[in-house]
């Protein structure tokens, strides 16, 4: 809301500067938004009396003009608008003047006339209106005044916003009302004076409200005479201050009263009415109505109505209706001033999708009382400015008045809450100042009536809140609680999820963050099995793209590593931690299982002045998967897997015992191209719940060798569909106890093994306990190794 | 004898002298000092020394031999010298050369915010919790006392997955998760991912908040502004200001929330912080009475704070990020710069 401090002032008197008003609003809790000053880009610009009008020597358009602005001498200034006579008054900006847009106004010729200077039309000076022509101002001006004092643009706008609980701040009078309290100053409430005339209200209109528990209280007023026009330039600038267009004098009241008093108001053109009636009652089947913003809308009957004797003219408390509109020829009004319920209201906004200024005070919670001051305000306003007549009486339905509420505040408790002990006297003055009004109190407790407008003060806790305010939070103490520790630990693998992270990243992987969300299509785009196209499904998702919530990480990794290498990073090795998300069946809820995921692409090494770079190839993923596996004490094996997602002689299911947890794997080109990229990219996914349920027992002691290892060499020839990691497995089963380890270190296929054969060359390392080995020792070691690989595979000795 | 021993030493002394390679030095040990050398040649003349003679010639020869072996010794020390010094002149690197370097890794800068934090209420004791994406509108919504009609349920864009199913919008409902486990004393910090229907340079969709709860005897808000300043101070540093101004949560009551004077002008003014020197950091309050109602908790014995604060916002604060969306574009050319 914008709050306008010439406005503001109407109703209290403000001594501070605009900087300490907002801070001790924001303290109040009406958080500012911006501090806009109005006429901050205009100077130089005075009330300017027209002299005379001649025509230009040289030019039709242009004439001549001499403008008093109180100076020594009359300044000569050209203008090419036709809307002026002598004696006018119009905006006149001088010479060394600044106009909104950094315009500056300098001396100049216009074909061959000096013009010292310019007069202004509304939008030049930053108004809002588009008019042809000067601005006419009012002839009572002083000629040589500052325009900005007498257009009201020398205005602070301070723009609130009011939190939900707060409707009664949706006001000036609610914001001066709060600054009033802390002053300690007084609220200037403006007095009515209306001047009850001609015919009783009751024979120009009937009111029948079918729903009192929609609208607890309506109350109406009837203006005859009235003159529907434009308003005064008072008016339209307070509305123009706080934002709004002015349009008629009759609708700019209404809307100038909501303003003031937060209370929405609504007039009708009474002869509009069939019957010249109003029937406050739900909508009915099939029912519209053509809403004053241009739309039909579809009523239902949980919707509150204000209707004639026939069709509905006006959603309660939402938005009026373009049939009963106020008009030029309009002479009678039926005035609305009402309270309907909050939850109604709030229902209906949002079932026509339809917010207005109305709904939203109407479903924060507006002030029953307060809707009689505003009819009352609105109605005289309406009779000065529109020369209406007020018609004798008012309409005023509330069968049953709301009931203030009652609270209690025990003294204790504010220190017990706040940890600042507040005198019970400040306590009890606080509240009062506020409006709260004391009923009973004695050395520890006291008892309260809640003003109506306070819709969120229902409990102790909300009155201690209110002491708090008026206490200043700044002045609350600062203290550190002694924390103590809790019974149960609530996220046992954090830690050493935590660990994994860092794991991963020293083995210089980087961390992805991908949405929840996914596209649907891109399970498929990734040829994923069918249980992962179980998915949950949003019902309101931002678009297409992110309409489910994802089953998997891989698709959006492969996009990632496709993006980047579009983008053209060369080496991509990277990780995401994260949930996925599965339909749980029956329960409302669906499962969430944590995820790790690993992408390769480009150059696992980059290029170095001594090497060349190396591109990425499944052993680096298969280095990257044995080596996660090893962090969490895992022996896994990899079964070849078959499926559309990677490359064919390139994939393997990674299996805990009898349990996959894992898939990785060459993405297969098809489904590279479908994620944009045809480069090599490599994936795996593992079940990161799985892997921390593994909880190794910590390693227990072997003692450390302390004779001398000797180490051979064997290569041997071999099919070449011989699996060479099984042959290293076999090769370590049968030497013995004095094997310590072998491992593969060549691999080679070509002429000198002969086709369809490989050389697989293996380092065999022995050792003993107990001596320090014999070339026997390790020979027949050696034996042992070669003839199982022989029996096994037909190995030869190469 | 005493001659030969004299003549020897000289040859000897002269030979080492000359001697410019290593292995020329070892020839003249050979041949001097050798077992089969000259040396002991002449020892064995000594048999043939008269016996007043020979302790003064054995005396003499083994100063010769002495001699010749420090002179051995330390034309090796030369020789070895001069050899490594070629060796290493050969071998000099260009020191201007960049060396291998492992890659370096990255942790995402969500996480590295989150772990800091969590570090930092860690030390006070509280310890992580956490809660489903995917909640019920119960514990999103109506156990935090924001009922189906609550106007602050509009403020929250919502994604539902079904009837009375969201994904959750905040990380408060882990604080009823929580309490419902256990009875107090509760000191949790629940960081996750949280989802509103909201997308442009400054909101994502998807993003991050850390939530805080603390319950007690005698926990006041004096104490809840003790504990958010003690984690300003160690995350934005000791010059940080703080402020607490009144505002609204349904859950917390008295709701705050609270602004840290500005990152980038420490408070003078700027257009992040829209002149006003401060910037919002995060939202807070003492518990609310109907939270502990639907907890079980029993409000006359107890009193507790919580904290909701954006993790997302905190880590553009600190690396200057000017969107949000730098977050979770995972451009790896944005992740490598943190
Ligand atoms: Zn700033």
């Amino acid at each position: 809301m914008r709050i306008s401090l010439n406005w503001l002032r109407d109703y209290v008197d403000i001594d501070v500067s605009v900087e300490e008003l907002a801070h001790q609003m924001t303290m109040l809790g009406l958080e500012i938004e911006s501090v806009e000053r109005l006429g901050d880009d205009i100077q130089n610009v005075l009330v300017g009396k027209i002299l005379s009008i001649d025509a230009h020597p040289d030019a039709d358009k242009i004439v001549v003009c001499q403008v008093d602005v109180a100076g020594e001498v009359p300044l000569q200034i050209c203008c090419g608008a036709k809307n002026m006579k002598v004696g006018d008054k119009v905006p006149t900006a001088i010479v060394g003047a600044t106009l909104p847009g950094d315009f500056k106004i300098g001396r100049r010729k216009m074909r061959g006339v000096e013009s010292q200077g310019m007069m202004c039309a509304a939008q030049e000076i930053g108004l809002a209106e588009e008019t042809d022509g000067l601005l006419i101002l009012d002839e009572e001006l002083p000629t040589g005044e500052d325009i900005k004092s007498v257009l009201g643009l020398d205005d602070i706008v301070l723009e609130i916003e009011v939190t939900p609980n707060r409707a009664d701040w949706a006001s000036m009078i609610g914001v001066a009302r709060e600054l009033s309290v802390l002053y300690g100053t007084e609220l200037r409430v403006p007095e009515v004076s209306l001047v009850e005339q001609g015919e009783e209200i009751d024979s120009l209109c009937a009111v029948t409200v079918e729903d009192t528990a929609l609208c607890p209280r309506y109350m109406g007023r009837v203006l005859t005479n009235v003159t529907v026009g434009p308003s005064p330039e008072w008016l339209c600038e307070r509305l123009l201050a706080a934002g709004q267009r002015p349009i008629n004098n009759i609708v700019d009241v209404t809307n100038f009263v909501l303003l003031e008093t937060g209370q929405p108001l609504h007039a009708f053109d009474r002869d509009k009415l069939a019957e010249n009636r109003i029937v406050v009652r739900t909508g009915k089947a099939g029912e519209a109505i053509n809403t004053l913003d241009g739309e039909t809308r579809k009523l239902s009957d949980d919707m509150l109505v204000i209707a004639d004797g026939t069709i509905p003219q006006c959603v309660a408390g939402v938005m009026g209706g373009a049939d009963s509109e106020v008009s030029e020829g309009t002479t009678t009004i039926f005035l609305e001033s009402a309270f309907f319920a909050p939850a109604s209201v709030r229902k209906t906004s949002r079932g026509l999708g339809l917010i207005s200024e109305s709904s939203q005070r109407f479903q924060r919670g507006a002030d029953p009382e307060m809707a009689a001051y505003a009819l009352d305000r609105a109605a005289e306003l309406i009779q000065d400015l529109a020369s209406a007549h007020v018609a004798q009486g008012v309409i005023d339905v509330y069968p049953t008045p709301l009931v203030p509420r009652e609270v209690t505040l025990r003294y204790a408790r504010t220190l017990r809450l706040l940890g600042v002990d507040v005198a019970p006297e400040t306590q009890r003055d606080s509240l009062e100042r506020l409006g709260f009004e004391i009923i009973s109190h004695d050395d520890t407790e006291m008892k309260v009536r809640v003003p109506l407008r306070r819709h969120d003060v229902s409990m102790e806790a909300d009155l201690i809140e209110e002491i708090a305010r008026l206490y200043n939070f700044d002045n609350i103490p600062v203290s550190l609680p002694k924390v103590r520790p809790c019974e149960k630990v609530f996220a046992p693998d954090e830690k050493r999820i935590r660990a994994f992270r860092h794991f991963l990243v020293g083995l210089g992987l980087a961390e992805l963050y991908n949405w929840s969300f996914s596209n649907p299509d891109e399970v498929q785009r990734a040829a994923l099995p069918e249980s992962y196209r179980k998915m949950i499904v949003l019902e309101n998702p931002l678009s297409e793209k992110q309409a489910t919530m994802r089953s998997s990480i891989i698709p959006a990794l492969i996009g990632n590593a496709a993006r980047n290498l579009n983008y053209g990073v060369t080496s991509i090795r990277a990780f995401e931690l994260g949930p996925v998300y599965r339909p749980a069946e029956g329960d409302t809820l669906s499962t969430q299982h944590n995820r790790v995921s690993l992408v390769l692409a480009g150059d696992v090494e980059a290029a170095h002045w001594s090497r060349p770079a190396r591109a990425a190839d499944f052993y680096d993923l298969k280095g990257q998967v044995e080596a996660i596996l090893a962090h969490f004490g895992a022996t896994a094996t990899f079964k070849e897997s078959d499926g559309d997602t990677f490359q064919q002689g390139q994939r393997a299911e990674i299996k805990l015992g009898k349990k996959v947890i894992g898939t990785m794997g060459r993405v297969a080109s098809a489904v590279g191209r479908a994620f944009d990229t045809d480069q090599p990219v490599y994936v795996a996914e593992l079940d990161l719940d799985a892997l921390l349920a593994q909880q190794p027992s910590p390693a227990q002691f072997q003692s450390v060798p302390t004779f001398p290892p000797s180490a051979r060499d064997l290569a041997v020839v071999v099919d070449a569909s011989v699996p060479s990691g099984e042959l290293r497995e076999k090769a370590a089963q049968s030497g013995g106890k004095l094997l310590r380890s072998v491992e593969i270190f060549d691999i080679f296929e070509g002429e000198q093994v002969g086709a369809g054969k490989k050389s697989v060359a293996l380092n065999l390392v022995f050792q003993s306990d107990e001596r320090t080995l014999t070339e026997k020792d390790t020979q027949k070691a050696f034996d042992k190794v070669l003839k199982r690989l022989k029996h096994e595979y037909q190995a030869e000795l190469r | 004898m005493k001659e030969q021993l004299e003549a020897f030493q000289a040859a000897a002394l002269d030979t080492i002298a000359q001697a410019d390679t290593l292995s020329a030095l070892e020839e003249a040990r050979v041949k001097y000092l050798g077992r089969k050398g000259a040396i002991t040649e002449i020892l064995r003349g000594l048999g043939k020394v008269s016996a007043e003679e020979r302790p003064a010639m054995g005396q003499l020869a083994n100063v010769v031999k002495g001699a010749i072996g420090s002179a051995l010794d330390d034309r090796k020390v030369e020789l070895s010298a001069t050899a490594d010094a070629a060796r290493e002149e050969s071998e000099a690197v260009d020191l201007s050369l960049p060396g291998r370097r492992p890659q370096r890794g990255h942790i995402h800068m969500v996480n590295q915010v989150t772990e800091e934090i969590i570090d930092i209420f860690a030390g006070l004791g509280f310890q992580v919790a956490v809660g489903p994406d995917i909640e019920t509108e119960f514990y999103n919504f109506d156990s935090l006392n924001t009922p189906a009609d609550h106007p602050a349920r509009d403020s929250h864009d919502t994604f539902f997955v079904k009837p009375g199913v969201v994904l959750r919008t905040h990380t408060s409902p882990v604080q009823m998760r929580v309490m419902e486990q256990v009875q107090p004393p509760v000191a949790v910090l629940a960081p996750g991912r949280v989802y509103r229907v909201d997308y442009d340079a400054s909101h994502s969709p998807m993003f991050n908040q850390i939530e805080g709860l603390l319950v007690d005897e005698g926990v006041t808000f004096a104490d809840l502004k003790g504990t958010l300043m003690h984690f300003v101070h160690h995350l934005f540093g000791k010059n940080t200001k703080v402020r607490f101004r009144p505002h609204f949560f349904p859950f917390t009551e008295p709701s705050a929330e609270m602004d840290i004077s500005c990152t980038v002008c420490s408070g003078k003014g700027c257009r992040l912080c829209k002149n006003s020197g401060w910037l919002e950091a995060l939202g807070c309050g003492m518990v609310h009475p109907e939270v502990f109602k639907h907890a079980n908790y029993d409000y006359e014995k107890y009193s507790g704070f919580a904290f909701g604060l954006g993790i997302d916002r905190i880590a553009m604060l600190r690396h200057a990020v000017p969107s949000i969306n730098h977050l979770y574009d995972n451009d790896l050319r944005f992740l490598e710069q943190f």
